[in-house]
């Protein structure tokens, strides 16, 4: 068994793209290895900034021989027949074998293909892995009309420490790579993947992505406990981090103790986004005056001048900072608006501040329906975009919202307004967190609701991957607010309301749906963002979803409809609900054929009188006490007792089909036990309509 | 080893002297970057190899500061190099000139990070990365695709140093009016603030107080009309140059904060096609 080991060695890959990329390689190699017929043990593959790395273990030395027969006409078939045959072949006569079978003699090409050599597979898979491979974003470089994520500078490839030759972008593979950029410059030899990885922590790399982070966290914890502090837990910087490094060194830096009087996020969001520093907490998690900073390597003078280097560049940050702070703050965060004027939302929705005014209005009328105070939803919708033309905004996007909860709060604005500036913008990324304050969920819901009828009313709807508004985040966004519990508005009538709130007459849309046409679309949009968002919430299949939807009334909440999927989820995992399911299927099956010979509907009017068998009469009975009590429990709200509830007729269920016969000779029998039967199927359409679930 | 401004200058037309590139001078027009003198822009289209280094005054009315934010200048200096097509070992190259100029990589903290260069009114794009020195920015390195819309074949490589970043590094100096330009040693020592203060003080108050926005319209219009009758003539290097005077008072404009969203996209896109146009009659002409 033989190790086929190929490194890409490149220059800077970027970070982002890293975890993707090591992924792709794997299944890459895997479906090439498959498609020339190799087979293998095992496929890992490895990322640094500088190097993709993959390693097959458990391969032949040898394809294995393929032998393929084609069978021909018959011998004695009519030439031209022959001779098309040969044609597709692409043989002559001569190589043809002819073969008795039980139908006579025909003609055979038989094709003996020997084993190669994996050595020459390889040679023949390299380059078609690096031609098939997709960046994000690749690249050109020289004279070359190769493209990658950045030029390829090296290619390392050998079986069982024997070179697989091959050429690529110019480069001829090799048994050589590099290590480090600056600690060890120089090419080395390597035999296998053992050696490979040895080898390269020797010149200070570390290979595989997850040592690495792992590395980064410790040290950063380790340097951070010397000043007895603990770095603030942040995973996406340390991903990031860790695909910018080979050899990480931890440091701590210092910040000037008069920028601690800055808000802590003013402070961290430039140690984080712009210069991936850690920031530090105290045993009280308060921001400590310090932060982490991972090095590529350790610095001839211990890292002394990184250090020093570092903490220059966070204060230039740092005093750009306070000076928009200070700037900022010369005007009341409501004179800002004025700037709104004149920025778009939309050439054909207004501007900025054309947005606000709708939202205000809109806020402050869901505020009356859900019995929040509007003055404070007013005022908050009010102030909601100012900071987007502040300084500081401007030079820190990431701190939009947070910049005008920090104003407001100094201006003296109420604590809820100034909170639902900053919580509007939730949740800030998918399963986010969802804010909890009314003023703030009902500006949140607002700015979507907004956005969502602007574009779909003019004709601008996501499709395929153009969705250069983000609407589709929009919808999600929207749903996971409304299945706030306090907010308990029919969307469909909140949709006709943001749809009011345009001034459609004094814009002129170069296309205009009708309120009626656009709150539909917007609402169709929202049901499919919607089962998407169930299924990956909490997995709940599609079907269940479309077996809610079907029986909901005509106004429902998302909040309604996902308590209803839940508790169908929960009963369709059990055995009850599969039981009653395929009773379910029999019931109307059965209908549906006697219906339509019947020609009449059987909608449930069963005779108490006529009921003969003890297991009809106990059907009956049961539905007649528990489909009451369900539609109640429907109308409350209460869905897990209502499921609960339809889970306790199946032992009924099942033993009427199991002694009963529908279709009997007794006429009235049988047209009573089809109504018992139909009423059996209106008892669960009260919960879901079944026959939308697949079984 | 010396690392005051004008020395870091001159060690860098020596090192990139030896690599064979042609030293020439800024370009004698107003603009925001190296990447728009004629010897990187028109350059870096058609099929000839060209090398070429030089520093370029760089303006940028709306960074101003009136000389007093220790890192923001109405003026800065790049310095900047078109190698084409980039060599193979271009990285190491570049690397080699931080030593010429005294930044020892094993001293210093150096890190290439994703940055993807683009130019709205140049219509030029490129993939590469900002070069840090212990997390300040001190170079963008930039693989060239396309110029102008126009593919770039071979492709060029661009080195962009800001100076001033760079030797902010090299001195350990917070704020720029501190830098050394010329030898601290002797009695004629200049510092930065000595010899650019006053002229980021003046045109800070010229581009924000006193450039006059509808004279500035007009004289942005003039510059247009010129470039495309120079461009109907056949005259690409004139014409060129009147495009970067169009592209230079779309600067004054924005930051004197004249124009709306729509109208600063509509201008930006007026001097795309502009520069559109020159490149166009650059590769007609065969050039590059």
């Amino acid at each position: 068994m033989a190790e086929w080991l190929f490194e890409i060695f490149s220059e800077e890959i970027p970070s982002r793209m890293q975890p993707e990329a090591q992924e792709q390689l794997k299944t890459l190699t895997e479906a090439l290895l498959k498609e020339k017929e190799l087979p293998f043990e095992s496929i890992k593959t490895f990322i640094t900034p500088r190097r993709l790395t993959v390693v097959v273990e458990g391969l032949p030395l040898q394809t294995l021989p393929i032998r393929e027969e084609k069978k021909g006409p018959r011998v004695d078939a009519s030439p031209s027949a022959i001779e098309g045959f040969l044609k597709t072949a692409g043989v002559g006569r001569e190589d043809c074998e002819v073969k008795e079978t039980p139908k006579g003699s025909f003609l055979f090409v038989v094709k003996n293909e020997p084993g190669r050599p994996t050595q020459e597979v390889l040679s023949q898979i390299a380059p078609s892995l690096l031609e098939k491979f997709r960046w994000p974003k690749s690249m050109r470089w020289g004279s070359l009309a190769v493209t990658w994520v950045r030029p390829i500078r090296g290619l390392l490839s050998i079986l069982d420490g024997r070179v697989v030759p091959f050429s690529y972008a110019g480069l001829e593979a090799s048994n050589k790579t590099r290590g480090h950029r600056f600690l060890a410059p120089e090419p080395f030899t390597v035999d296998n993947f053992q050696d490979y990885e040895k080898k390269l922590k020797d010149h200070f790399v570390i290979l595989d992505w997850e040592e690495r982070q792992e590395l980064i966290q410790k040290e950063i914890t380790r340097v951070a406990h010397n000043v007895h502090l603990t770095p603030l837990e942040d995973s996406a910087l340390l991903d990031e981090v860790a695909g910018l490094v080979e050899w990480p060194i931890a440091y701590v830096g210092a910040v000037d103790k008069h920028f601690m009087n800055l808000p802590p996020k003013v402070i961290t969001t430039p140690m984080r986004v712009h210069q991936r520093y850690f920031p530090l907490m105290d045993s009280k998690q308060k921001l400590a005056p310090f932060f982490g900073v991972i090095s590529n390597s350790e610095g001839s003078d211990r890292g002394k001048t990184i250090v020093i280097g570092n903490e220059r560049v966070l204060r230039a940050r740092l005093a750009d900072a306070q000076f928009f702070w200070e700037q900022d703050q010369k005007k009341p965060l409501e004179h800002f608006n004025t700037a709104l004027k004149t920025r778009l939302f939309h050439q054909q929705l207004g501007s900025l501040f054309d947005k606000v005014e709708r939202l205000v209005k809109l806020s402050s009328r869901i505020a009356k329906h859900v019995g929040a105070n509007p003055k404070l939803v007013e005022r908050a919708a009010l102030l909601s975009k100012a900071d987007l033309a502040s300084q500081m905004v401007g030079e820190f996007p990431e701190l939009q919202g947070i910049m005008g909860c920090y104003y407001a709060q100094n201006q003296g604005e109420a604590p809820e307004v100034a909170r639902a500036i900053e919580e509007h913008y939730w949740p800030k990324v998918s399963g986010g967190e969802i804010p909890d304050a009314l003023p703030s969920l009902i500006l949140a819901i607002a700015d979507r609701l907004d956005s969502l009828m602007g574009f779909f009313t003019i004709g601008i709807t996501p499709s395929g991957s153009k969705d250069p508004y983000a609407l589709r985040r929009a919808g999600l966004s929207l749903i996971a607010l409304s299945l706030n519990p306090h907010f308990s508005l029919s969307m469909i009538e909140v949709l006709g309301w943001a749809y009011d709130t345009y001034p459609w007459s004094e814009l002129t849309p170069s296309l205009l749906k009708t309120k009626e046409q656009a709150v539909s679309d917007v609402w169709q949009f929202l049901l499919e963002r919607f089962k998407f968002a169930l299924r990956n919430g909490q997995g709940s299949p599609y079907d269940h979803v479309d077996a809610v939807l079907g029986v909901a009334h005509e106004n429902p909440t998302f909040s309604d409809l996902a308590l209803r999927v839940q508790a169908l989820d929960k009963l369709m995992d059990g055995e009850d609900g599969q039981n009653l399911l395929s009773a379910y299927k029999r019931a109307s099956n059965i209908l549906k054929i006697e219906e339509e010979k019947d020609k009449q509907l059987y909608e449930g009017h069963v005779k108490e009188e006529v009921l003969k068998v003890s297991e009809e009469k106990a059907l009956f009975t049961n539905l007649s006490i528990k489909s009451p009590n369900i539609q109640d429990l429907v109308a409350k709200g209460n869905f897990v007792k209502a499921v609960q509830d339809l889970a306790t007729l199946r032992p009924y269920v099942d033993q009427f089909f199991d002694k009963v016969v529908v279709n009997t000779e007794e006429g009235d029998l049988r047209i009573n036990r089809l109504h018992l039967l139909a009423y059996l199927r209106k008892t669960l359409h009260q919960v879901a309509d079944f026959s939308k679930l697949e079984g | 080893m010396k690392t005051d401004f004008q020395t870091v200058i001159l060690n860098l037309q020596e090192f990139w002297a030896q690599k064979g590139c042609v030293i020439l001078q800024p370009y004698d027009a107003e603009v925001g970057a190296g990447t728009f003198h004629p010897a990187t822009t028109l350059k870096a289209l058609g099929p000839k190899p060209w090398r070429a280094a030089y520093v370029q005054p760089s303006r940028r009315p709306a960074d101003g500061r009136y000389g007093e934010n220790p890192n923001r200048l109405y003026r800065h200096h790049q310095y900047q190099v078109l190698l084409k097509p980039s060599p193979d070992n271009v990285q190491d190259i570049y690397l080699e000139s931080l030593k010429y100029i005294g930044l020892d990589p094993l001293l210093h903290d150096i890190r290439f990070v994703e940055d993807d260069w683009e130019s709205p009114t140049l219509g030029a794009s490129g993939l590469g990365w900002e070069v840090w020195g212990n997390g300040q920015e001190i170079t963008q390195f930039t693989y060239f695709q396309q110029v102008g819309g126009f593919a770039c074949d071979p492709v060029p490589a661009e080195l962009t140093y800001g100076l001033e970043r760079l030797v902010s590094v090299l001195q350990g100096i917070e704020n720029v009016y501190d830098l050394d330009w010329n030898s601290p040693e002797g009695e004629a020592h200049m510092t930065y603030g000595d010899v650019a203060h006053q002229m980021e003080k003046e045109f800070s108050a010229f581009s924000f107080e006193h450039a006059d926005a509808p004279m500035i319209f007009r004289h942005f219009e003039d510059a247009e009309a010129m470039c495309r009758h120079l461009v109907e003539n056949k005259l690409v290097l004139p014409a060129y140059e009147y495009c970067l005077k169009a592209s230079h008072l779309f600067n004054l404009l924005d930051a004197r904060g004249v124009l709306s969203v729509t109208e600063r996209a509509n201008t930006i896109g007026r001097v795309r096609a502009l520069a559109r146009q020159c490149c166009e009659l650059w590769m007609e002409n065969s050039n590059g």
